[in-house]
């Protein structure tokens, strides 16, 4: 029997400013009905551009080569008018993107969303479409659907709108769907139920899917075959237990070692990016921990509390009197939350989006005040009315790409603070960079250039020299490997356990990823809805969770399947 | 996607946004223009065949005489004379020197006030930003032709009066867009990073915000510019702006406009043309800068 999918030497090549980019690099895999495939590879692997190049959904500076063949059904792909690609979008084959917000239009009702895929390749009536879109909305389990229809996008939740991305995706009861990195932008909770969701979909229509993503262990709880992807090719493809409890390739074998869950809490983990960062340089430089005396209290955050009013002005406070405008609700980001940090000590702030988690975390860094409380640091306040006091607290930011200013270079990001504070003098700041740079294993000769010449992991680590330089005794890390890829992701863990083990810093790492909360923190404290909920010694939060949230969070992280 | 020990080639933002200029052969055109008429207007007095402001040397008999014609002191007038004998090239290029200095002088002022306005606004936000941003609205409410008018016909004639009229009608527009800019700066996480090092304000205004939010400004700078150059020709033209001893382009069309029905339309067109390749050679440059700043065009 022939396979619904057979991809043979399939080349997309794209013409830039800088010269070719060969995304996807001659690569072949066939797929069977009713076949779950996961493609997974780190970002710039080509993954998704394959997608995109299997229905033709390429940018204009993108083009399949010669040569090339993609046979849908045993009928030839490459080489369609866009007019026959058209009428296979959607119908026989679908998509289902990263971004939901991205691919809902915000002013069109759910319904009408829903109406204008099924109009592309069926004419239906209204009171049909309707009935359809209330079926589609079953399916995918959005409880009231008859109501649901009605609304507009951002009266959804993340969670809500992807699953009527994939909804939409499968109206038309398509043969293959190609979703690409669907749960990436998601909570875990909610992943976790797309995951089941889609799972029971597909095995219910029999539909064959291709899940595009750079997260082994979601790959791993969906996919019958596992096609891992680097720089254009495909390094290893197979059935999924093979793949990941025999791999053959190296690179496969590393993504799995660098992976936290794999590895026993406290240890470095494998990862390749950190030797070929070359060796850091940890000896002679300054920090005000370095023997300091045990503080079970070192840092003390006591009834925290904070509020985001929206500021209402004189007009709309006439709107609201008249009853033509709603009064904004203010929203409580934190309430009444507690922590202590213990000198040398690395905390787990862990929660979903919405939590609170960063907004504390800012809170403790000084950045924003807070509404009520106190936040000390070695018993001396963190900010007073007029803004912070002193360096010893840093902050490393989540997005690498967002947190150093583009229009300064390495050497003036990193010596702007220090220059300012009076750790070194404009004359000495040269050396002073260059010392905390060699202690991030960035090399100094590159200190000149710009931000956009650097990669996510080299970003993140000049950041964290950035935050270093100031001698901080404590750092406040906001999801700083939220955005990376896996081996850079180990890299940058095994980076900050080994400035707590000689430079004896006080960590606050918030994260939404469990595995490397329990990986890196010693203690754990758990938020929902600005309040804290859990709080205990890592061992015991992960193995013997007492409040029932942290329990379903728990129960919702994707494992590799064993 | 370069890989994490490769080197990449060390290339400043100014060198990146030259080849990606150098590509548009029209803007490229432009700005050949726009160099060339400084150029001319900045030597001009060692350029021209004749000094519009020498009355000695204009003869009445030479005057309204058309393009060609060869004056009573040898000169070729290549673009005519106006009514009093002057050579229209050489009042041209004069005209063209003192619309550019009145352009780039209003311009430059406007643009300073406004960036330094605008960014301080939205750095600090709250009540102060309210009242800075409401005056500036009420402004542009206002046509700046009105403004301009009003405030040159207080002020009077005369060069700084003329700068300080254009000035207040286009800075409104340069605290609009700074603030805009400054605004979605200061949500950056690296403005939040610089604030939990601290770093003062005033360090995080001028070495995060504003070189962060001068894209925009220097798109709305070159339009404004070329609408300072424009604004000020309409002023001369109306009588409110230079004196007859510094005539600029504006007083030129206006000298010539009552011969344009009696055929002798060089007198008022040649400066019209003029102030229109000025003014359409800095929009092309204006257009093209924009384009490339712009993320959304670029690939």
């Amino acid at each position: 029997m022939t396979p619904l999918l057979d991809v043979r030497n399939l080349r997309t090549y794209f013409e830039t400013d800088k010269g070719v980019v060969k995304s996807v690099d001659d690569i072949s895999f066939e797929l069977g009905r009713g076949e779950v495939m996961g493609l997974v590879g780190e970002s710039g692997s080509g993954k998704s551009i394959t997608g995109f190049s299997l229905i033709g959904l390429l940018d204009e500076n993108g083009h399949i080569q010669e040569g090339s063949s993609v046979r849908f059904n045993g009928r030839e792909l490459v080489g369609l008018s866009e007019r026959e690609l058209r009428a296979i979008r959607g119908k026989d084959i679908s998509m289902v993107f990263q971004d939901p917000m991205m691919t809902l239009n915000p002013v069109v009702k759910i319904v009408d969303q829903i109406g204008m895929a099924i109009r592309a390749h069926e004419k239906v009536s209204d009171a049909e479409i309707r009935k359809r879109a209330i079926e589609a909305l079953d399916r995918v389990r959005i409880v009231d659907p008859q109501d649901k229809v009605d609304q507009y996008p951002h009266e959804f939740s993340g969670g809500m709108r992807q699953r009527v991305a994939i909804a939409i995706a499968l109206l038309h009861r398509p043969q293959l769907v190609i979703a690409d990195e669907p749960t990436t932008a998601l909570d875990v909770s909610v992943q976790a139920e797309i995951l089941t969701m889609v799972k029971a979909l597909v095995a219910e229509m029999g539909t064959s899917l291709i899940w595009v993503s750079h997260d082994l262990a979601t790959v791993s709880s969906i996919a019958d075959t596992i096609a891992v992807m680097r720089r254009g090719k495909i390094l290893e493809a197979g059935p999924a237990r093979e793949v990941l409890h025999h791999p053959r390739h190296p690179y496969t074998q590393g993504l799995l070692d660098a992976l936290p869950s794999r590895s026993k809490p406290g240890e470095l983990l494998a990862s390749a990016a950190t030797e070929a960062a070359g060796a850091m340089e940890l000896t002679g430089l300054g920090s005000g921990a370095i023997d300091a005396a045990p503080d079970e209290t070192f840092v003390k955050a006591e009834n925290i509390e904070k509020v985001f009013a929206p500021r209402i002005g004189a007009f709309h406070r006439l709107g609201i009197r008249w009853g033509v405008m709603r009064e904004p609700s203010p929203v409580r980001a934190v309430k009444s939350a507690s922590l202590t940090i213990a000198r040398g000590e690395i905390l787990g702030l862990v929660g979903e989006s919405g939590s609170g988690k960063s907004t504390l975390g800012r809170i403790l860094c000084g950045i924003y005040s807070p509404d009520a409380g106190t936040v000390s640091i070695g018993g001396k306040p963190v900010r007073s009315d007029k803004g912070k006091l002193g360096t010893h607290v840093q902050m490393i930011f989540q997005d690498p790409f967002a947190s150093l200013d583009p229009r300064r270079t390495i050497f003036q990001s990193v010596s702007d603070g220090p220059i300012a504070h009076g750790f070194c003098t404009r004359a000495g700041a040269r050396e002073y960079v260059n010392r905390w740079l060699r202690a991030v294993a960035f090399d100094p000769a590159l200190a000149d250039r710009y931000p956009h010449q650097f990669s996510g992991g080299q970003r993140q680590r000049i950041a964290i020299a950035r935050a270093l330089a100031l001698q901080p005794e404590v750092i406040v890390c906001d999801e700083p490997v939220a955005s990376l890829d896996v081996s850079i992701q180990a890299q940058v863990i095994n980076l900050l356990m080994e400035l707590r083990r000689t430079l004896n810093i006080t960590l606050l790492f918030i994260s939404h990823d469990l595995s490397v909360v329990h990986h890196l923190c010693d203690r754990v404290v758990v938020m929902r809805h600005g309040e804290i909920v859990e709080e205990g010694t890592a061992t015991q939060v992960f193995h013997a969770p007492r409040h029932p949230y942290t329990q379903m969070l728990l129960d919702a992280v994707p494992k590799l399947e064993a | 996607m370069a890989m994490d020990t490769r080197a990449v080639k060390a290339v400043s933002p100014l060198t990146e946004f030259w080849r990606t200029f150098r590509r548009n052969k029209i803007a490229v055109a432009a700005l050949c223009v726009v160099l060339a008429i400084i150029i001319v207007a900045v030597f001009a007095p060692f350029i021209v065949p004749q000094d519009p402001f020498d009355l000695k040397s204009l003869v009445l008999r030479d005057s309204r005489r058309p393009p060609g014609h060869v004056g009573a002191t040898g000169i070729v007038h290549l673009l005519g004379t106006d009514s009093q004998g002057r050579d229209l090239l050489s009042a041209i290029v004069y005209g063209l020197r003192i619309s550019l200095q009145m352009g780039l002088v209003a311009g430059g002022i406007a643009f300073t006030i406004g960036a330094v306005v605008g960014s301080f606004a939205a750095y600090v936000g709250g009540r102060v930003e309210s009242i800075i941003m409401r005056i500036v609205d009420v402004q542009l409410s206002f046509p700046a032709i009105l403004l301009a008018f009003v405030v040159a016909a207080i002020l009077g004639q005369g060069k700084s009066q003329l700068i300080l009229a254009l000035v207040f009608a286009q800075y409104a527009y340069f605290v609009r867009t700074a603030h805009g800019a400054a605004a979605a700066e200061r949500q950056k996480d690296y403005v939040q990073a610089a604030l939990s090092v601290p770093m003062s304000g005033w360090f995080v205004i001028t070495r995060h915000i504003l070189p962060n939010s001068l894209p925009p400004l220097i798109v709305v700078a070159t339009v404004q510019i070329a609408s300072a150059i424009s604004l000020e020709a309409t002023l001369s033209f109306l009588g409110v702006g230079l004196p007859p001893t510094e005539p600029s382009l504006g007083m030129l069309i206006a000298n010539g406009f009552q011969y344009l029905m009696s055929g002798r339309y060089w007198i008022a067109i040649y400066p019209g043309v003029a102030l229109i390749v000025l003014i359409m050679a800095i929009n092309l440059v204006g257009d093209q800068i924009r384009d490339q700043l712009n993320p959304r065009l670029r690939k």
